[in-house]
């Protein structure tokens, strides 16, 4: 589904992404293992547009998408969800979720995936009306995991969403992140610090540093300690 | 007694003008956070073009209004899209747009008065006759106007409230990368940010026209009053424009009540300079 | 080797353009462009610290004219009025600027971000004509000053000519210094990566108050040297068209370089006669420019000079351009 091919980018004269090579097929969980700093989130923004790439090609589906901009690329399938969140903090939640279906594809299908979203995060739908500026941290995780879905996404890449969360949220964050996959047959690559639960959810996995892929396994053949011991 | 109520019910209409005048100002920099330097010369340009369907081409003022929301919105679209964009994608664009727009609007100023003279123009009020309320004495025509304005700040409310573009204009002021994951695309948006600031501010214009002489000069009045009104209530914030536009229209009446006329722009100065020594980020900082 | 090559190149004619002003007088100059180069020397400075406010330290400032007028208008009153030497009333008039500027200016620039500041130095200027206006009794309100007394009794126009050459390259010579300081690196630090710069240890607050203190302190000693070569002034200085002139100067000569100003503001005195020309268009025309330059030359006279030179060195030379590392950024 998604074929990613010697990626290079750069902030400035900074070089971060120095040739990534990965691919994710489709119906597949892969997460994307690596210490901070070394470009994960760059790679998201760069694959979702909202980052330029210096060199390299993605493909989508057989289709280049490697130079588009963000929006174009919402309206092939792929749904970013920012470590940042990036919520329009002025609004409500039921506002935040309509925008998220702002594309074309994703209009008609507003209903159900309202309803879909509600079902795997009920918290959500107690706080419909409230402002976004007045949610919890992990609410405003689940408004921003549940905007990215109403955009009727076919990839959703998701940018440390366990980030800064109680374990008990964390571990509901994963639950839900597995229903969409098994449920939507929604695309996933992930990317964590939360090596455990990311683990259990992946099908595959890519370790990550230096702004480069260094090796890949499939999840059950390598285990926390193994990916921990690459950070270094 | 009487004249500091006249002179109130006189500053919420002329408020209430400013505060229309004040909302193509706050709707762009709200969306796109590029201050409209060239403010003024736009409201009056919007009024000018109303003005020529009540001489040289048939039509009267409700033709010459429609063209004006036409070409203005426009006129918005093409200075984005040719000369805002480009600017935008250079680093230092916030140092580039301001002197950019107050060049242009200096351009057009002049142009303005080649074209159409240094005499004043004025839009004839469109209703006779007038009110009194015991010691208080308005017109119907300045009545109406307070009616349009109105209606015109309900009508955008309902579009930013409920349209498409509306909403996306809003989600894009309050955050980029926000609206740029749900899959706006925010140089459209812009450009259509722009296209509706001008139509709604030559819109103004024209109801300013109809109460306020014009010429090419007070394009710059305008503007600097714009500019305190929206930093008065904050920068992006539409109902805080229309509050403090109502507030200063008032105590500017009160003020040229009590004091001449002369003292009307000090006071105005001095306001703003209060203002932004005490609280920049505007009395009633609010949401677009 | 190169890089010593192009610096003679630079200083050479440098060295050339001031033995010419220097001498320039005795050639034969009559009394008109004398006077046009003692607009030059004094526009040049006001050209030169607005681009220090706005090129260096990344402040958007439109009040600068301001600065001006308030150090010729109080030099001027103190000389004409109390009979002070203008040697004693210029470093006043300076004075009286920069307390001014840092008062309204400066300090609230520590909380405000750049359009507001903007906004503050435009309606700054602005409030100016009217202060005037109001104070006829000592400023002279809407007709100005004039007969200002003069350097020296008996003051000709050759003698303001160097006196105002003096200052010309006193000033040019104090800000070249401070852009090549600390000071200077902390400026433009701020204005590129305020963030990077706070983590360094540049104070924001100090080099802010700094920047304004200077630049209005050295526009209005600009003012006095303005007054007591030219004899007048009036609120008309104060006006939209010295604004749009003021702005052209730096824009035409590139915003952020040393030179450009400087070249800038020759260019702008010395085709003002064209402008004059173009009668009611003038301001139009400025504007036009003004536009014109910001869309498709935004770096001014200087950017065209480094591409010249640029292109001359590979020519010349047959050696592969310089590497972006190795030259400074302007």
């Amino acid at each position: 589904m998604l074929e990613v091919r010697q990626l290079e980018a750069r902030y400035g004269d900074l070089q971060v992404l120095r040739g990534v090579t990965l691919r994710v097929g489709e119906g597949e969980v892969v997460a994307l293992f690596g210490p901070n700093g070394h470009g994960k989130s760059t790679l998201l923004k760069v694959l979702s547009g909202l980052h330029p790439p210096a060199a390299g090609k993605v493909g989508f589906n057989g289709q280049d998408i490697t130079a588009l901009p963000a929006h174009r690329i919402v309206e092939l399938g792929i749904a970013y969800i920012p470590e940042e969140r990036h919520l329009f903090r002025d609004l409500t939640v039921y506002e935040n979720l309509n925008m998220g279906a702002y594309n074309m594809r994703a209009r008609p299908k507003m209903a159900s995936n309202l309803e879909f979203v509600f079902s795997i995060f009920p918290r959500l739908a107690e706080r419909r009306d409230q402002m976004c500026s007045t949610l919890s941290g992990g609410e405003s995780r689940m408004v921003a995991i549940a905007r990215g879905l109403m955009s009727e996404p076919a990839l959703l890449l998701v940018d440390e969403p366990s980030i800064g969360l109680s374990p008990g949220l964390r571990s509901a964050v994963f639950e839900a992140i597995g229903q969409i996959n098994r449920e939507k047959g929604i695309t996933i690559l992930i990317v964590e610090q939360e090596i455990r639960h990311a683990l259990k959810l992946a099908g595959r996995i890519y370790m990550f540093k230096k702004g480069q892929v260094l090796f890949e396994r499939p999840a059950d053949e390598v285990d926390v300690a193994e990916i921990e011991k690459a950070y270094f | 007694m009487a004249n500091l109520i006249n002179a109130i019910v006189s500053g919420l209409i002329a408020g209430s003008l400013y505060a229309a005048m004040a909302l193509g100002l706050t709707i762009i920099y709200g969306v796109s956070r590029v201050f409209n330097f060239g403010h003024g010369i736009v409201a009056l340009l919007g009024a000018y073009i109303a003005w020529l369907f009540l001489g040289q081409m048939t039509g009267g003022l409700l033709a010459g209004t429609l063209v004006s929301l036409v070409a203005m919105f426009l006129f918005g679209l093409l200075v984005y899209r040719f000369t805002i964009n480009p600017l935008l994608k250079k680093p230092g664009w916030e140092t580039s747009t301001v002197l950019f727009l107050l060049g242009a609007g200096i351009l057009l100023e002049n142009v303005l008065l080649q074209v159409f003279g240094p005499r004043v123009k004025s839009i004839p009020s469109f209703l006779p006759g007038g009110l009194r309320l015991g010691a208080v004495q308005v017109n119907w025509h300045e009545l109406s106007l307070v009616v349009i304005v109105l209606a015109a700040i309900a009508a955008l409310n309902a579009f930013f409230k409920r349209t498409r573009t509306g909403q996306a204009m809003r989600s894009v002021a309050q955050s980029i990368p926000g609206a740029q994951v749900v899959g706006i695309d925010i140089d459209r948006i812009y450009g259509l940010t722009f296209g509706l600031a001008f139509a709604v501010t030559g819109f103004s214009g024209i109801l300013l026209g109809t109460k306020y002489y014009l010429n090419p000069h007070i394009g710059w009045e305008w503007m600097v009053k714009g500019f305190v009104i929206v930093s008065f209530g904050g920068l992006g914030s539409t109902s805080g424009a229309i509050y403090a536009a109502v507030i200063l229209g008032v105590v500017e009446a009160i003020a040229v009540l009590y004091l001449s006329a002369i003292w009307v722009w000090p006071i105005w100065f001095v306001l703003f300079m209060v203002l932004l020594l005490l609280r920049p980020q505007g009395i009633l900082g609010g949401r677009l | 080797m190169q890089a010593t090559k192009v610096l003679s190149w630079k200083s050479a004619l440098m060295g050339l353009a001031l033995l010419f002003l220097l001498a320039y007088p005795w050639l034969g100059a009559s009394s008109y462009l004398k006077h046009l180069f003692i607009l030059f020397f004094i526009w040049s400075v006001v050209a030169a610290n607005w681009n220090l406010l706005m090129g260096y330290a990344g402040i958007t400032s439109l009040g600068n004219i301001g600065f001006l007028a308030i150090g010729g208008y109080t030099s001027g009153i103190l000389a004409k009025s109390f009979g002070l030497s203008p040697w004693v009333t210029i470093p006043i008039g300076g004075l009286a600027a920069s307390l001014l500027v840092t008062l309204f200016l400066g300090l609230p620039a520590l909380r405000l971000s750049g359009i507001y500041i903007a906004l503050l130095s435009l309606i700054f200027a602005d409030s100016l004509p009217s202060l005037l206006t109001q104070t006829r009794g000592i400023t002279g309100g809407a007709m100005g000053l004039h007969e200002i007394p003069g350097f020296l009794p008996g003051m000709e126009k050759v003698h303001a000519y160097y006196i105002s050459l003096a200052f010309f390259l006193a000033i040019q010579y104090i800000l070249y210094r401070t852009v090549r300081s600390s000071t200077g690196l902390a400026f433009v630090a701020l204005r590129d990566s305020e963030h990077l710069a706070t983590t360094l240890g540049v104070n924001r607050f100090k080099e802010r108050l700094k920047v304004f203190a200077l630049s209005s302190f050295l526009t209005g000693v600009a003012g006095g040297v303005y007054v007591h070569s030219l004899g007048d002034i009036s609120p008309t200085t104060l006006g939209i068209e010295p604004f749009l002139l003021g702005i052209a100067m730096m824009e035409l000569g590139g915003i952020g370089t040393f030179a450009g100003p400087i070249l800038g503001s020759a260019v702008i005195v010395f085709g003002n006669e064209f402008l004059r020309l173009a009668g009611t268009l003038r301001l139009a025309l400025l504007g036009a420019l003004i536009c014109g330059i910001i869309l498709f030359f935004p770096g001014g006279i200087m950017q065209l000079v480094e591409r010249v030179e640029k292109w001359l060195r590979r020519r010349f030379n047959k050696l592969p351009p310089p590497s972006p590392g190795s030259r400074s950024h302007s």
